[in-house]
């Protein structure tokens, strides 16, 4: 094992173990204003009024007309707006705020403040969606040839649901005027700088006259990618205008109806097959992106670069669109558009395999891309590609051939077996050239005259372990004990932005620029001085430049790689199918902590679990999302996949920190296609499945006839 | 006198505020134990548990009056206990931690295992946390920090 | 206390309840998901009288203030209360629910309820007028609709002492814990001399209240287990026919596929 794969303890476990931790909701309510959203009831409608009764003393209700900068959250565009506009797009839009010191009396205020709509006909269902936010096309080779020219054309449509990350902490942010004129912003989130730009542009006010601090932050996973900086306008214009903090926090049942989920998914997928291989695709993408566009641009670029998976195809023609409907906006979730394609292609190669009459591992066998081959958007696979080792890897940790043999036989018992297995990959890094032109990080390290060093980055802890992995390669580089080096939570007014904390970049990326900073500082070291070091990005020589115009070039730097077998007994009276063994094979490089990385796989692997199988959310015909509650939204527990094993596989990657690349995603991307897979081959040989969640609803439905019969 | 008496962390606490006020909302809001976390408000999470009389129980779901005469413990009392320093080691080794949320509701919930079961199974440390969630781990360094601390905690349950 | 009494005696709570409007209030479990902001509670969990289980001749005497805990850790509740009960929630529901709360709830879904329903259960309910006693089916009037009086108690549920041994239980959630009941099934067989002297099958949270249809369990009974065997596939029609099911947090069409299958499992394993 590689010496900083050595587990330590982890330098915020102490204060989390204790309760000590201190998260946004955890400060005190000693002349704290508390914050509740008015949204509208309505999934479309011009907003012809709103009227406020009489407003107690010391209670405020605060809407657009209160903005002090720009009525607009910059979230790559900036169609978001702090309070709502002249229309509502979606039910729970904030329309605007109530503030005060009572939280009942501020409830009160809200069921009394009439809102008169002038009802518009929403837009619900993806296929009848016109609005197109985003549509991109790209191809390479010769897609008519090849479809000419091959022995069978197939065609099959895929479809997944809305996944809510289900942080266990809720949203929340609390935004205070300060003695010296600023406001500070504070509370759960993962990228400070996005927060400071979109507060900044919403109060109008300069750089330096807001700061936002990253508090303690109860799981991210991408929700709180983007979402708090809606959240952070809506507190800062109000704590602004009334000059008194204001903290708003949200109940679980806003939360999962009105924060931004996984977009959902229907995915055409036309495959030309020739000689046992695949020759081309001809793929067709539509996330559902809500009624705004925040992340959608990205989301849908990953999903649709993604899409042919982790096979050589070399005519190849991709259709991607986010399209609107009047919905709460889809966001960032783990795996960011990946998870969704992954599904598809998986489960793609499987029906074809099964036409082949032959199985599907061998099928995607021979299709599997190797080092040096182009990409989907003729960049290179510039590194190995462990996928055959990996799968012997989970062969035998769970004997997966001979299972999958033995379970393809007819099975008519009340109890089936089946076994799946899914291959993917996750691109390590922001896509394209964003790490380049866009963020541009800056990383820095302070030496204090004592001698401990201070890692000063805008990269947030929220659980992955960033508070311990980024000092461990500082501390390793520069031969100090680990408690000589320390990371606190980003605050603005004292770090540079090296960039949000997304995309599995912030080991890769920032972790290897504190790593060379590291080296700076122990070369220009001197006993008892004070010194700062500054690294900054550098595109690695070797990435061919990504055209975002053409999606041409690498897309990635490099890829995290992943096997997953999923096994399942499948009980034909109730449809239920018990995971018998989860077995994840992950490529991340070296690990930069043995159990910090193990506890990102095994997290991940069990949200994509959750993610095939009893994660179901969807909304009702007036464009209401139902399922409010956790009792209503299931994710699993302690007793629903007790047999979840993680192996590791390691890969270096060169330009990352001793090795180490993107993690943080990979487990998650791959398990819907596992899973699904081994539900449709319990089922019997004669079923195709096509949608995830695949519930025991469905598949009872299935059983039935009712559908999923080829 | 209208106050509601009971035992907080060992010592004794007068609420006067309504009996159906929630027992998380006092624990947090009065007494500052804001180790108590408030996950969902409707007990399908775990994340507000402490132990009543003993009992492991979600804060969210129990009125101020059903308190009275009753003693509480919150992971603030807990944590000054040498079985709370064995967990705090267990979980510590196997890196259980990571947003921490869940943490309070899910040490006191092991407490509860384990008091009950000074050597349980793996299935059931599992079943004694199966009313915790976690978003984070997948559970197994829970779990597998759960059954070092019933090894190593020899003679403490 | 304000807006809250807690009886420490079955007396004292009787006549808290005749004079107050007042909410009894066991673990707090269900009440407390909507907290209502305008009611007072009556704090049951303190009366030593409810809280005890006992046998006499006839039944096993269930206080209603009895937790789910306090039942699994019991060796007079009959196994197959045991049983639903340990699939409730999670630990720490398990801990403060009762069995008076899950009845006063109202809900089909209730996991001890089945139970009650297909042993046929009674109910103790008391007031300070007196106590008397209720069958289970005649207690549920539909959705959410008791024949509970608005000065009475839940104090004792009685279960028979004998009859329950040979069983049948399925609980079917969304996942394995923390999971409220989509469809659950319990059936209960009794032989006297080689024939069938009761043959209970209940289905709930699939309808308004728990379902049974004594009319077609009666179909069985006098039958060896050979002759029932040969009925099967009528006693199953007539439950599908009977079955009118509505959509609720899954389909119509699944919930009436499984509870049809359960009644099939259960009798293959019986032997019928």
């Amino acid at each position: 094992m590689e010496k900083i794969s050595q587990s330590v303890v982890k330098k915020d476990h102490a204060d989390k173990m204790s309760g000590k931790s201190t998260y946004v909701g955890d400060y005190s309510n000693e002349g704290v204003l508390t914050g509740r959203m008015l949204r509208s009831k309505v999934a479309r409608a011009k907003l012809l009024s709103v009227n406020v009764p009489e407003l107690p003393e010391g209670y405020c209700y605060i809407d657009r007309n209160d903005v002090q900068g720009d009525n607009n959250v910059n979230i790559v565009m900036d169609d978001t707006p702090v309070y709502a506009r002249e229309t509502v797009e979606y039910i729970g839009e904030p329309i605007g705020m109530v503030c005060g010191p009572d939280r009942a009396v501020c409830e009160d205020i809200l069921s009394r403040i009439e809102v008169k709509y002038e009802e518009l006909e929403p837009v619900l269902d993806i296929k009848k969606a016109e609005t197109v936010f985003f549509n991109y096309e790209y191809e390479k080779g010769d897609i008519a040839k090849a479809f000419a020219e091959a022995d069978k054309v197939y065609e099959e449509e895929f479809s997944t649901g809305y996944q809510e990350q289900a942080y266990l902490e809720t949203q929340g942010m609390m935004a205070v005027p300060e003695e010296d004129g600023r406001i500070f912003v504070h509370g759960s989130l993962q990228c400070a700088y996005y927060v400071h730009g979109a507060v900044m542009r919403a109060l109008g006010c300069k750089p330096n006259e807001v700061h936002i601090l990253q508090d303690v932050t109860g799981g991210g996973f991408g929700g709180k990618e983007a979402f708090p900086s809606i959240l952070g306008c809506q507190v800062a214009v109000a704590a602004k205008k009334i000059g008194k903090p204001v903290r708003c926090v949200f109940d679980r049942r806003e939360d999962l109806e009105f924060t931004s989920k996984r977009h959902p998914s229907l995915c055409k997928y036309k495959v030309a097959v020739k000689n046992g291989k695949v020759t081309a695709m001809d793929i067709d993408v539509k996330f559902n992106a809500g009624a705004y566009t925040t992340l959608s641009a990205v989301v849908l670029q990953r999903g649709i670069i993604c899409a042919d998976g982790v096979y050589n195809v070399e005519n190849l023609h991709v259709h991607g669109r986010a399209m609107k409907t009047n919905t709460t906006p889809s966001g960032a979730y783990r795996g960011f558009g990946a998870p969704q394609t992954f599904f598809a292609v998986e489960m793609m190669m499987d029906h074809i395999a099964k036409d082949l009459g032959i199985t599907s591992l061998e099928f995607k066998e021979a299709n599997l891309v190797k080092q040096g081959d182009a990409t989907s958007t003729s960049g290179i696979y510039h590194f190995p590609v462990p996928l055959p080792d990996m799968i012997d890897e989970i062969d035998k940790a769970c004997d997966y051939r001979r299972k999958h043999e033995g379970y393809s036989k007819q099975q008519i018992g009340r109890y089936r077996k089946g076994i799946g297995m899914s291959l993917y990959f996750h691109g390590a890094g922001f896509t394209g050239s964003g790490e380049r032109d866009h963020i541009k990080a800056v990383a820095k390290l302070h030496k204090y005259a004592d001698g401990s060093v201070e890692i000063l980055a805008s990269n947030g802890e929220i659980g992955q372990g960033l508070r311990t992995t980024f000092p461990k390669i500082v501390a390793n580089e520069l031969n100090l004990p680990l408690d000589k080096v320390f990371y606190n939570h980003p605050d603005t007014a004292r770090v540079p932005d090296s960039g949000p904390t997304v995309a599995s970049r912030s080991l890769m990326t920032v972790g290897e620029l504190l790593r060379r900073a590291a080296i700076k500082l122990r070369e220009s070291w001197i006993d008892g001085e004070e010194q700062t070091v500054e690294e900054r990005y550098k595109e690695p020589d070797f990435i061919i430049p990504f055209y975002i115009d053409k999606f041409r070039g690498d897309a990635y730097p490099t890829y995290a790689w992943g096997a997953c077998a999923l096994e399942v007994e499948l009980d034909t009276y109730t449809g239920i199918s018990k995971v018998l063994g989860a077995y994840g094979a992950f490529d991340v490089g070296t690990p930069a902590d043995w159990n910090i990385v193990m506890g990102q796989m095994e997290g991940g692997f069990l949200q994509g679990i959750g993610y095939a199988s009893i994660e179901s959310m969807n909304y009702d015909d007036k464009g209401r999302i139902r399922n409010n509650s956790f009792s209503d939204y299931l994710i699993p527990t302690a007793v629903d996949v007790p047999n979840l094993k993680c192996m590791m596989h390691v890969e270096k990657y060169p330009n990352g920190p001793y090795g180490a690349k993107g993690a943080g995603e990979l487990p998650l991307v791959g398990a819907p296609g596992a899973y699904v897979e081994a539900v449709e081959q319990a089922l019997g040989n004669e079923y195709r499945l096509h949608h995830a969640p695949f519930t025991a609803e469905d598949t009872i439905l299935a059983l039935s006839g009712k559908e999923e019969k080829r | 006198m209208n106050n509601i008496t009971f035992t907080l962390n060992g010592k004794t606490a007068s609420y006067d505020g309504s009996a159906t006020d929630r027992l998380l909302d006092a624990l947090r809001d009065i007494y500052g134990m804001t180790s108590v976390k408030c996950g969902c408000k409707e007990g399908e999470c775990g994340a507000c548990a402490v132990l009543l009389d003993g009992t492991l129980i979600n804060s969210c779901c129990v009125a101020m009056g059903a308190v009275e005469g009753s003693t509480v413990v919150t992971l603030e009392g807990y944590r000054e206990t040498e079985r709370f320093a064995v967990l705090d080691k267990a979980f510590a080794s196997v890196s259980a931690v990571q947003c921490g949320f869940c943490i309070p509701g899910m040490v006191l919930a092991a407490e509860s295992v384990l008091a009950k079961n000074p050597k349980p199974t793996e299935a059931e440390v599992r079943d004694g946390i199966s009313g915790n969630l976690c978003r984070c781990t997948g559970y197994n360094a829970i779990v597998n920090a759960i059954l070092i601390a019933s090894k190593e905690g020899n003679g403490l349950w | 206390m304000v807006n809250g009494f807690v009886a420490n005696s079955l007396q004292e709570a009787l006549e808290i309840r005749t004079n107050h409007n007042v909410v009894p209030y066991g673990g707090g479990t269900d009440l407390m998901v909507e907290n209502r902001p305008d009611v007072s509670y009556l704090f049951l969990a303190k009366i030593p009288e409810l809280k005890e289980i006992k046998a006499d001749d006839q039944y096993i005497r269930i206080g209603g203030e009895v937790t789910f805990t306090q039942a699994l850790e019991s060796s007079l509740v009959p196994p197959l209360m045991k049983e639903a009960v340990s699939r409730i929630a999670a630990p720490a529901i398990r801990n403060a629910g009762t069995f008076a709360g899950n009845i006063g709830n109202g809900s089909a879904k209730a996991d001890s309820v089945l139970i009650d329903f297909v042993a046929d259960a009674k109910l103790c309910l008391s007031s300070v007028r007196g106590t008397r006693v209720v069958d289970i089916d005649k207690f549920y009037l539909g959705r959410k609709k008791l024949d509970l009086q608005s000065d009475e108690l839940i104090t004792e549920i009685l279960l028979p002492k004998t009859g329950l041994e040979n069983y049948y239980y399925k609980k079917i959630g969304g996942r394995n814990a923390l999971a409220i009941s989509r469809v659950s099934f319990a059936g209960v067989l009794q032989m006297e001399g080689g024939r069938i002297s009761s043959f209970a099958a209940g289905f709930g949270a699939v309808a308004d209240t728990v379902l049974r249809f004594k009319e077609l369990e009666a179909m069985l009974l006098g039958k060896t287990l050979a002759e029932a065997k040969e009925k099967k596939s009528d006693v199953l029609n007539a439950y599908s026919e009977k079955m009118v099911l509505t959509r609720g947090r899954v389909s119509a069409e699944y919930r009436k596929t499984v509870c049809l299958n359960l009644l099939n499992d259960f009798m293959t394993e019986k032997g019928i």
